[in-house]
């Protein structure tokens, strides 16, 4: 049974691909919108139906045309609702990544026709909906979060678009790929040895473990410093807030390497290259990433600290 | 709990129009505590909505439901029926407002009104009533669409037009059905109010019964000559006879020990004696028509003599008039067609001449002593009729509506004490001195007259013809027909009861009867006549008879093959004549209400002498003004900010302020340039 219907679902599958195949900009129209009754359809039917029995029986014309006049407006709500989302375009917009188990985002850009669409409803299976309406002649984006569950990008599944504008009689929708993935940062993983190496001595750092050798001096401290570098034996001894500063371990060219996690599942070298590169942000401190296949020569910054969550997520083919 | 579900306010107004629209009709009908209870519960929910009340709790919920079926059962005795079934109804979609938590509630409150409002026609069928169900279904289906409309400022209106149009749009459609779908009769039997008030005439007469009747002027039926009109004289719808006088009231009457086929045939069935001879004797029809009657509530139909119909399940009774086989209780309407008789064809059976000749063994003796006297003087049964028609004639007789009570003797009292009576009078006072006198008579009770209306070319016919007359048996002519009334009153027959009524100085049934000699008004009354008559015979009165007449005027032959080929094509052809209407228009967008407000700034500069282009940017609007008039330049400024901001859809603002804003500051710059003077600009 289940066989079947995994069989069925994959038939499904198969010929929605052929007849919807993914793409960037994607026009509704007849090609792929669905349409069928809601519950209330087949109420309000039914309610037609009991009139017209109704109205045989008691011989009243005026129940009879009642009927009809429900049935027709029923049938002239298929044109309304099929026309609320005939003509929509949609377009694959930018991304928000974001860490495995959590959530990313999708943009996808709704553009109107030459009449209003009303009460839009797109999201991906198993995610929160958004609510979109569209003036006619102008473009809404819509930013559809997307649960992220594998390192590396992240296929969300068709997009669901459907209305039940204007009457909920019926809803329309459709299924449409628009080819876009969401980059799934990996999981960070705290803990462990800095896998970091200092471009002079090749010995291994531990960022936790401030060396001596490395300490600087004392600063005052500034907002914003980490509260891990901050000197507590000074503040003990009534010092005030001091922090400690670090010269740049071989002068900013730490390097986070994917081959100094030996012995580790491959994700789990990445997540704790993760948590590093994380840490090492906060702290402000620059640094270089080595994976197997590509590499990132040490900087600072959020743009930077981007870069390398994204190499993270996509290195190994994900 | 999660949170209540809140209806949009922008769809609140009309969901609650819509229901109370949709109940209004019911209320009218409804006992008194319906008229207060459902209102209340809407002013609730009114009050709910506006944060000023809770919605009641399940307890309270329960209880007014049970009160509420309580105080059904009180008034009506059951809940069955459609009558209670409909108070119910309408009291428990009124306590359904106040349980709207989900949006589903929502829907099956906006579905239930449908069903509400539906309802409506089991009781009322005029025109009126249905344009007004009209109107309330394009207020439900805009509270649809605004329940279905999820932005919170989406406009009210809009799911009005939206209501509106869909309506509208599928009306060709409904037509296509109402006209193509094919009518069957009834699946089971089912009995409207077996209480039924019953109009018209009764099965029995005394006295002031009639005349009762006729201060209505409800319409009795109308009627719809094929070629020549009957002149008024010969306008006498037989309706039933009486044939069995207790010394007080005429009654309809068979013998007992006589089948019913001996006074009754329907179609199908077999041919008695009296029928066949009847079939024999008819040559050519001499008047062909169709009569639209008013639900009465009674078996018995209106028709000149002697009727033959076609109609299924109505029969023809052997004193010459129409019998449906059920009690009439819908718009009615059979195609008739009349033949005269100059002689006897049926005979007179024994039984029916005791049954037309018997008197109450004691009673009104003065009368029976003059009538076996004048009889005896006369020396025929002609000669003896005309005297007394002479004599009714010459006497002292009025005509009136409002005679005075009469004794015991009831003829006795009239023909020699009072003698004011109305047309029951007279024609008792004659059939009792017929039978007295040995000749078989009985009394036909129906309508005589009726108003020809030039519009729709037909004959209306109302209460106020109420009209009861003689038939009295001659061996050589069969049953003639006398009227007594005429002899008294000869304009009763030619110009109907009003002009009868003046002839003796009286006026029928003051307000109403005054209007009608008002000229306008009984031009208007025709227009309505008319409508209604057009109401009831295509609308009201189309059924499977009058729809097989028109397939078959349309295609020829009918069978179901060709009605569903007329179904697809017509309905399909109106479909897709609405989707052409639809995408057309929508391929020329409507301006949205800030470029129109563009358009109307341009205009206006246009009629201040500040010439521009259809497309000037509202920048160019500014600088323009600047130069022309510098005074109302600042109030341009302003505007062109407003409008900037909502064409570019800065967020934060409010559209609905922005738009008042809009408005405002173009009448303000308006009135400034009118003011001033206007500067020209150098290069001008």
């Amino acid at each position: 049974m289940k066989a079947l219907r995994r069989r069925i679902r994959s038939l499904y599958q198969r010929w929605l691909q052929h007849r919807i195949p993914p793409s960037r900009r994607v026009q509704l129209g007849q090609r792929n919108i669905f349409i069928f009754p809601t519950g209330y359809g087949f109420l309000f039917l039914l309610i037609a139906a009991l009139l017209f029995v109704a109205g045989i029986n008691y011989e009243n014309n005026l129940l009879l045309g009642f009927s009809f006049l429900l049935v027709s407006i029923f049938l002239m709500a298929i044109l309304h609702t099929f026309r609320n989302l005939a003509g929509v375009v949609l377009i694959a917009g930018d991304l928000r990544p974001g860490f495995v188990g959590a959530r990313g985002a999708l943009e996808v850009r709704v553009q109107g026709g030459s009449y209003p669409h009303r009460s839009l409803t797109l999201h991906w299976p198993g995610s929160p909906a958004e609510d979109v309406s569209v003036e006619p002649g102008r473009e809404e984006s819509v930013w559809l979060s997307v649960n992220l569950t594998r390192r590396g990008r992240e296929h969300p599944g068709r997009l669901r678009i459907d209305s039940r504008y204007p009457l909920g009689l019926l809803r329309t929708w459709s299924m449409i790929d628009l080819d876009s993935r969401c980059i799934a940062w990996p999981k960070p993983l705290p803990g462990g040895e800095c896998p970091g190496t200092g471009g002079d001595d090749d010995s291994g750092r531990q960022a936790q473990d401030q060396g001596s050798e490395d300490f600087d001096g004392l600063r005052n401290y500034v907002a914003g410093d980490s509260l891990r570098s901050v000197d507590w034996k000074s503040y003990a001894r009534g010092r005030g807030l001091n922090t400690k500063q670090f010269t740049d371990p071989a002068e900013g060219r730490l390097w986070l390497t994917w081959e100094s996690l030996t012995g580790h599942d491959p994700e789990i070298r990445y997540s704790k290259l993760c948590y590093w590169v994380l840490e090492l942000d906060r702290e402000h401190r620059p640094y270089g990433l080595i994976l197997p296949d590509s590499q990132l020569d040490p900087a600072s910054g959020a743009a930077h600290r981007e870069r390398a969550l994204e190499l993270l997520a996509l290195s190994g083919g994900g | 709990m999660a949170r209540l579900y809140q209806v949009p306010h922008h769809a609140f107004m009309w969901l609650l129009l819509a229901v109370l629209m949709a109940t209004l009709p019911h209320l009218m009908r409804a006992p008194g505590w319906m008229m207060v209870v459902v209102p209340v519960l809407l002013c609730w929910r009114f009050l709910v909505q506006r944060g000023r009340l809770r919605m009641p709790g399940k307890i309270i919920r329960a209880t007014l439901m049970v009160v509420a079926v309580l105080a059904t059962l009180y008034s009506y005795g059951t809940l069955l029926g459609p009558e209670a079934g409909v108070a119910l109804l309408v009291v428990a979609f009124a306590l359904k407002t106040l349980e709207m938590f989900r949006l589903r509630d929502a829907y099956v409150v906006i579905i239930l009104a449908c069903f509400v409002l539906a309802t409506t026609f089991l009781f009322n069928r005029d025109p009126l009533t249905t344009v007004y169900v009209g109107v309330v279904l394009v207020l439900v289906m805009a509270a649809l669409v605004g329940i279905n409309h999820a932005q919170s400022g989406a406009s009210s209106w809009g799911h009005l037009r939206l209501g509106g149009a869909l309506v509208l749009q599928a009306l060709p459609l409904m037509m296509v059905l109402f006209v193509l779908v094919p009518r069957f009769p009834p699946l089971w039997n089912m009995q409207l109010n077996p209480e039924r008030a019953r109009t018209g005439m009764s099965d029995s007469m005394a006295p002031g019964e009639i005349s009762n009747l006729s201060r209505s002027a409800e319409p009795a039926f109308r009627v719809e000559f094929e070629g020549e009109v009957p002149p008024p004289a010969l306008r006498y719808w037989r309706g039933l006879t009486y044939s069995w006088f207790d010394g007080r009231r005429w009654s309809q009457a068979a013998p007992q020990h006589t089948a019913r086929l001996e006074y009754v045939r329907f179609p199908d069935e077999a041919t008695p004696p009296w029928y066949a001879s009847l079939l024999s004797a008819r040559g050519e029809p001499e008047w062909r028509y169709r009569v639209i009657m008013e639900r009465t509530g009674r078996q018995w139909l209106y028709a000149l003599s002697v009727p033959f119909t076609d109609k299924s399940g109505v029969g023809v009774a052997r004193d010459k008039r129409l019998v449906s086989r059920f009690e009439i209780d819908s718009t009615f309407d059979y195609r008739v067609e009349s033949y005269r008789f100059p002689v006897a064809v049926e005979g007179l059976e024994e039984w029916e001449r005791q049954l037309n000749v018997s008197l109450p063994s004691s009673g009104n003796l003065r009368t029976r002593r003059l009538a076996e006297q004048w009889h005896q003087e006369a020396g025929s049964d002609r000669a003896f009729i005309d005297r007394l028609l002479r004599w009714f004639n010459e006497e002292p007789f009025f005509y009136t509506l409002e005679p005075p009570l009469l004794a015991e003797d009831t003829v006795d009292d009239f023909i020699f004490r009072s003698r004011r009576g109305f047309c029951e009078h007279y024609s008792s006072a004659f059939a009792f001195m017929l039978r007295a006198a040995g000749i078989p008579a009985r009394i036909v009770a129906g309508y005589q007259g009726g108003e020809l209306n030039r519009l729709g070319n037909h004959l209306m016919v109302r209460q106020y013809d109420a009209h009861v007359w003689v038939e009295a048996w001659l061996p050589a002519q069969g049953w003639v027909e006398f009227d007594p009334t005429a002899a008294v009153a000869p304009s009763r027959v030619e110009f109907g009861l009003d002009q009868a009524l003046s002839d003796f100085g009286e006026q029928a049934g003051g307000f109403g009867a005054n209007l009608r000699r008002n000229p306008l008004f009984s031009r208007l009354s025709h227009m309505t006549d008319y409508m209604d008559f057009v109401w009831s015979k295509w609308v009201l009165g189309y059924n499977q008879d009058s729809q097989f007449e028109i397939l078959s005027r349309l295609l020829g032959q009918v069978n179901p093959q060709r009605i569903a080929v007329a179904l697809v094509l017509a309905g399909g052809g109106v479909v897709l004549l609405v989707l052409g209407w639809v995408l057309w228009r929508s391929r020329t967008p409507g301006l949205s209400w800030w470029q129109k407000e563009h358009g109307r700034m341009l205009r206006l500069l246009n009629n201040r002498g500040v010439p521009l282009t259809q497309g000037t940017s509202p920048q160019g609007m500014v600088d323009a003004v600047a130069v022309s008039y510098p005074s109302a330049a600042r109030l341009l400024q302003d505007w062109q900010r407003c409008y900037e901001h909502m064409a570019y859809r800065r967020p934060g603002q409010d559209p609905e302020l922005l738009r008042r804003q809009l408005v405002l500051l173009r009448r303000k710059a308006a009135v400034a340039m009118r003011g001033a003077p206007r500067l020209m600009d150098k290069e001008a």
